[in-house]
């Protein structure tokens, strides 16, 4: 690949599994350093149910014994070295018998699907705006709208999302408040299934948009006003290129470089979901199976959704690296 | 430019139609009219394919033990009766030792195969075979069972280790929440208990003998339909339920219920505040709750106290305990706190009917605890303790402040709230008190370990029609060290003196008569008498649960007028509920 060596890749990957062992090894270490245990966890929120459990002591020490954790830590923390080396996070400690990747496994697809779609608008819209904001020819109604848009950047994520079910949901009923597809309906491929996916997906995605394009606009329009007041722009504007042209080749292309380091460290989090849209949309993602997780210190949920979010975090980086002397011809790893 | 413009603006309008195209095919196979939506009070159910019931902390009340699995008996919290079901009859011998079940003829799983006492023998030994005492149930059964004996098809001997009156009440009967279920030997024989998972929609998994069966189920949302061969219409037990469909679905927030329950999407849901209620009556006049007016809620069975860690001075001394107990104004509690849709509590038991002759007995002795504050007399009691009001507005003693830090669970507003009143009164009274928010397990790990001075909870919980549930929990056996875990989460305040001997020992005497002994009342007035001198916990108010219906769809919900029993929809009784439930209009 131009640009790239081999020992660079190589010292590159090794940087990477470093990264991936010290990251696994802190999600291990710290759910243990709360107070309290998974088990004991599980209890409560069995006596928050029923107000009572008889002999709870008998079934706390007898679940810590099945899952190991009264043994030393040394033993627990190969155990998992072991287990996340073969991908098996094991037995979710506060669902048990569901294993960890099928908690994953089904909530993983639809925080990808939604947030996927929502980031890649949420980028595309919040650079186009930017460069916008920062271009001199662009019309002045949509100057002014702009700002007004942006004001919901400064709205959390989750009033933007009570005002959308209001409004769209409650009052206009055009979209569902909660859920991910219509009551009833079986997932399969076909187009009904799609279209209850898309409209279920609307509001939540359309609430992650509203209060992030703005952060990606702020960013783009302050690198196009750096760029801006370059010699090369100068020289564009004095050989008569169109100012689109100008627009496009000279400004967009220099100042889109560290909005697609932010996106690709952005698209390696997706996995974490988005807490609050989910629990307000109650929307079936990985947001709230963290969430679960840590309220309930279930050890390999939070270790098996870090560990992934690690990994994929870890992968985006270094495919961004690796890709950078093909987006700007002036980095390049060969010297 | 404006190629530019035109591609955006085309992109809109293509999502636009697309969104309205999709609108269109919203179509749902069973009309609204038809289908009961109720609420789960969770954030998810992260594996909504495990029916494993014989794991702790597996859900049921996602459906499965209202609509699917149903009881032996059911008890009715209005009457106090135990009303068979499956069970027709459960009796002891005269020494309460030996019981016999007797189950109803003519029931059957869904899939068809009949309920008999094989299941019943198959599901209790294998609770009983369950050598690490954690499955479900199995550590209460092999306290209590020492053998059991299909005598025939419908009949189970249950040969206990000693004399249990309240065996059928405590395990069989939905006293609070869940009971024993009986699982299909058929289904369940040859599988691995702690991880078979009891589902598998080409086998038909999970089954049940109740009226619905599993449609669908995914984190957020529980489908049931009605199974038209039901055993109970076939039997003559009941007609079929009218609901053709039930769903379970998790809602989120406050406000999204209250959405939901005003734009008629939701029939029932779980505790909600008395605010998010009455924004509801504001936009539905057709929601109603247990009460027509104020106080809306109907008591759940775990009153509300606060306790104090018995060890710890000068929490040690009854007298300041008794001093906090006068300081306490339970009615301000009631108005600020719960918006007035709760009521204070008269003793450390539940203000059912079929406690009332107990509580009665207890208030005409002269221990009944006051609604209002004496904080006067209170504070006597601490300045007769050897404090004197400080300068800062607190009592000290030798230099040092009276302090208090009251830990309190912070999942829900209601125990916060509740603390912060409790606070309030008494920093007013000249106690530096400050409450300590924590997550679940955290209380209930400090709490049970005894790392705590004092704890807002409702550890009397248990009793329902009977006194000895709730006395048990704070008898002597259950005392453990500091650091070390209470026994079953029993008298985690550590009262350990002369007084707890006396009174565990009338209790043990409760505890070996039948139900409804004429004798208990007395015992129970004066096993209360340590209590009450002692006060190793404060009574406080009883637990609200304002659980409301909307009756556009559906009529016939549980209220104090039409009470057939109790409204809590997440029990295992709600079997009674949708069996009683009619369509609107009809």
């Amino acid at each position: 690949m131009s640009g790239i060596t081999l020992s660079y890749l190589l010292r590159r990957i090794g940087v990477l599994i470093l990264t991936i062992w010290i990251a696994s090894t802190l999600i291990w270490i710290i759910p243990r350093l709360t107070p309290g245990d998974p088990i004991s966890a599980m209890v409560s929120r069995m006596i928050r149910t029923s107000g009572y459990v008889e002999n709870s002591d008998k079934i706390i020490e007898g679940w810590k014994e099945r899952f190991g954790l009264n043994d030393p830590l040394p033993v627990q923390y190969l155990r998992y070295l072991g287990n996340i080396a073969r991908l098996d996070f094991g037995y979710s400690l506060a669902y048990f018998p569901t294993s960890v990747n099928q908690i994953i496994g089904q909530a993983l697809p639809w925080t990808m699907g939604l947030l996927l779609i929502a980031v890649t608008i949420t980028f595309l819209l919040g650079n186009f705006l930017g460069a916008l904001m920062a271009w001199t020819k662009t019309p002045r109604l949509i100057k002014l709208l702009v700002p007004i848009g942006m004001l919901f950047t400064s709205i959390p994520s989750i009033l933007a999302a009570i005002f959308l079910i209001y409004l769209f949901a409650f009052l206009l009923n055009l979209f569902p408040m909660r859920g991910s597809y219509e009551m009833g309906m079986q997932p399969e491929l076909s187009l009904e299934f799609a279209a209850s996916v898309i409209r279920h997906g609307t509001l939540p995605a359309l609430a992650i948009v509203l209060v992030s394009f703005g952060y990606w606009a702020l960013g783009m329009r302050g690198m196009m006003i750096t760029i801006e007041g370059e010699d090369y722009m100068q020289l564009a504007r004095a050989k008569g290129l169109s100012p689109f042209y100008v627009l496009y080749r000279y400004m967009v292309r220099n100042a889109i470089l560290p909005q697609i380091t932010a996106f690709a460290i952005t698209i390696g989090t997706l996995v974490s979901g988005q807490v609050l849209v989910e629990y307000i949309f109650t929307y079936q993602g990985m947001g709230t199976i963290i969430f679960n997780a840590i309220g309930t210190q279930d050890f390999p949920v939070i270790q098996g959704t870090s560990f992934i979010l690690i990994v994929m975090t870890a992968i985006a980086v270094l495919i961004i690296d690796l890709i950078y002397p093909l987006i700007d011809p002036r980095i390049s790893y060969e010297r | 430019m404006k190629q530019v413009f035109r591609s955006f603006s085309l992109l809109v309008v293509v999502a636009l139609m697309l969104s309205m195209f999709a609108i269109t095919v919203t179509a749902q196979d069973v009309a609204r009219e038809d289908t009961v939506i109720f609420d789960i009070d969770e954030s998810a159910v992260p594996n909504p394919q495990n029916f494993n019931y014989f794991v702790p902390g597996t859900n049921r009340n996602q459906g499965a033990h209202q609509a699917m699995w149903e009881p032996l008996f059911i008890l009715n919290y209005e009457s106090g009766e135990i009303q068979p079901w499956l069970g027709l009859s459960f009796t002891p011998n005269e020494t309460q030792d030996v019981w016999t079940l007797a189950l109803r003829d003519g029931v059957t799983w869904s899939d068809g195969v009949p309920f008999s006492a094989d299941d019943v023998s198959f599901t209790i030994q294998l609770l009983l075979d369950d050598e690490t005492s954690t499955l479900a149930g199995a550590a209460d059964m092999q306290q209590w069972i020492d053998s059991i004996e299909q005598i025939d098809n419908l009949t189970v001997q249950f040969n206990l280790k000693s004399a249990n009156p309240r065996f059928q009440l405590d395990y069989f009967s939905v006293r609070i929440w869940g009971s024993v279920v009986i699982m299909p030997k058929h289904v369940w024989e040859g599988q691995d208990p702690f991880t078979f998972t009891f589902y598998d929609q080409e086998q038909g998994w999970p089954i049940g003998t109740g009226p619905y069966t599993l449609t669908s189920a995914n984190p957020t949302e529980f489908l049931w339909d009605r199974d038209d061969n039901w055993w109970g219409a076939a039997a003559g037990f009941h007609d079929l339920p009218v609901p053709l469909r039930l769903i379970w679905q998790i809602t989120g927030s406050e406000e999204n219920k209250a959405l939901l329950m005003s734009n008629g999407m939701l029939d029932s849901a779980m505790n909600i505040t008395p605010g998010a209620f009455e924004a509801i009556l504001a936009r539905n006049p057709n929601a109603s709750a247990w009460f027509a007016d104020l106080p809306y809620a109907w008591a759940d069975p775990c009153p509300r106290q606060l306790s104090f860690n018995t060890t710890i001075a000068p929490w040690d001394d009854p007298t300041m305990r008794q001093a906090i107990s006068l300081i306490i104004d339970r009615t301000q509690i009631i108005n600020v706190a719960y918006e007035g849709t709760s009521t204070p509590s008269q003793t450390m038991f539940v203000q059912y009917g079929g406690m009332a002759p107990y509580i009665d007995a207890i208030v005409a002795a002269g221990m009944g605890i006051s609604p209002t504050a004496d904080v006067a007399a209170g504070q006597a009691l601490i300045e007769a303790a050897g404090y004197a009001m400080g300068g800062s507005g607190f009592y000290e003693k030798d230099g040092a402040a009276l302090t208090v830090d009251i830990l309190v669970n912070n999942s829900t507003a209601e125990y916060t709230r509740t603390t912060d009143v409790i606070v309030e009164q008494l920093r007013n009274a000249g106690i530096d008190a400050t409450s300590q928010p924590l997550t679940g397990q955290t209380w209930d790990d400090s709490v049970n370990n005894g790392n705590f001075t004092a704890a807002y909870n409702w550890d009397s919980c248990g009793s329902v029609n009977e006194p000895w549930n709730s006395m048990n929990r704070f008898t002597a056996r259950f005392v453990v060290p500091v650091g070390e875990r209470s026994p079953g989460g029993n008298n985690w305040v550590r009262w350990n003196t002369e007084g707890t001997a006396a009174y565990s020992a009338i209790v043990d005497q409760i505890g070996q008569l039948p139900l409804g002994d004429p004798q208990i009342v007395d015992m129970v007035v004066e096993a209360y008498s340590y209590i009450n001198a002692e006060t190793p916990f404060i009574p406080l108010v009883q637990a609200s649960k304002l659980v409301p219906f909307d009756t556009t769809y559906w009529t016939g919900w549980p209220t104090a007028e039409n009470n057939y029993n109790h409204p809590a929809t997440w029990w295992n009784s709600t079997h009674q509920i949708i069996l009683n439930l009619q369509k609107a209009g009809s």
